[in-house]
């Protein structure tokens, strides 16, 4: 885990790392949520409403924006303030995903950092995409 | 900068923050008046307010503040000394 402290960190540093969603992460994401959408559980559905197969949850690809500021930028002493994120393209089980990080912004005043984030497909495409507002202690 | 052109500007700011295009707000609007207007909003107030105005504040000056005139008023200190 990094351990960033606030003035360790300039405008530009970026940190990423990668995940691969699986079958039990979505089951233990719906059983844990209650979120029981056939988009993210039946493939018949989702192929119905046009998409490759069973849609991966919007929420658990953003999960991976608390692991990367809360383990990579700045790590350990992260308190999240806000999170704005988009979805752009489905994620699919299985799929190899990319989530990167950089610093767009710090507030010396109140010791917060803006990360401008992104998670990519196997393919590079741009799954989602964030912005976090983030607090240093 | 004219008192009145900090305000219009602190008007929207507030209105970009609550994110709320009709927002209404006077010289004596404080924190018991806006529902959303807690310590994390605050900071978001802030925070824009330096980036608005390219001023910085100090956390002794903040904590003195009580409404909106008062941020008006230290705006305009700040922005005058910057000139």
């Amino acid at each position: 885990m990094n351990k960033y402290s606030f003035e360790e960190l300039s405008v530009g540093h970026k940190e990423n790392f990668t995940a691969s969603v699986s079958e039990e992460f979505v089951a233990d994401f719906r059983k844990h949520t209650g979120d029981e959408n056939p988009l993210h559980k039946d493939s018949d559905y989702a192929k119905n409403k046009g998409f490759r197969d069973k849609v991966v949850f919007g929420m658990l690809t953003a999960s991976y924006y608390s692991t990367l500021v809360g383990v990579y930028l700045p790590g350990e002493r992260c308190v999240i303030h806000e999170v704005n994120s988009k979805f752009k393209e489905p994620v699919y089980v299985g799929d190899e995903l990319t989530i990167s990080g950089e610093v767009v912004e710090k507030n010396e005043l109140f010791r917060l950092i803006t990360v401008k984030a992104l998670i990519r497909n196997q393919k590079g495409k741009i799954v989602s995409k964030a912005k976090i507002v983030l607090e240093i202690k | 900068m004219s008192r009145e052109t900090i305000f219009e500007e602190v008007v929207d700011i507030f209105r970009e923050v609550f994110d709320d295009e009709e927002l209404e707000i006077n010289e004596e609007t404080c924190s018991d008046d806006i529902e959303e207007w807690d310590s994390l909003e605050n900071i978001n107030l802030i925070v824009l307010m330096e980036k608005t105005f390219h001023i910085k504040f100090q956390i002794a000056e903040i904590s003195e503040l009580e409404n909106v005139g008062d941020m008006v008023n230290l705006i305009k200190k700040k922005v005058e000394e910057n000139e």
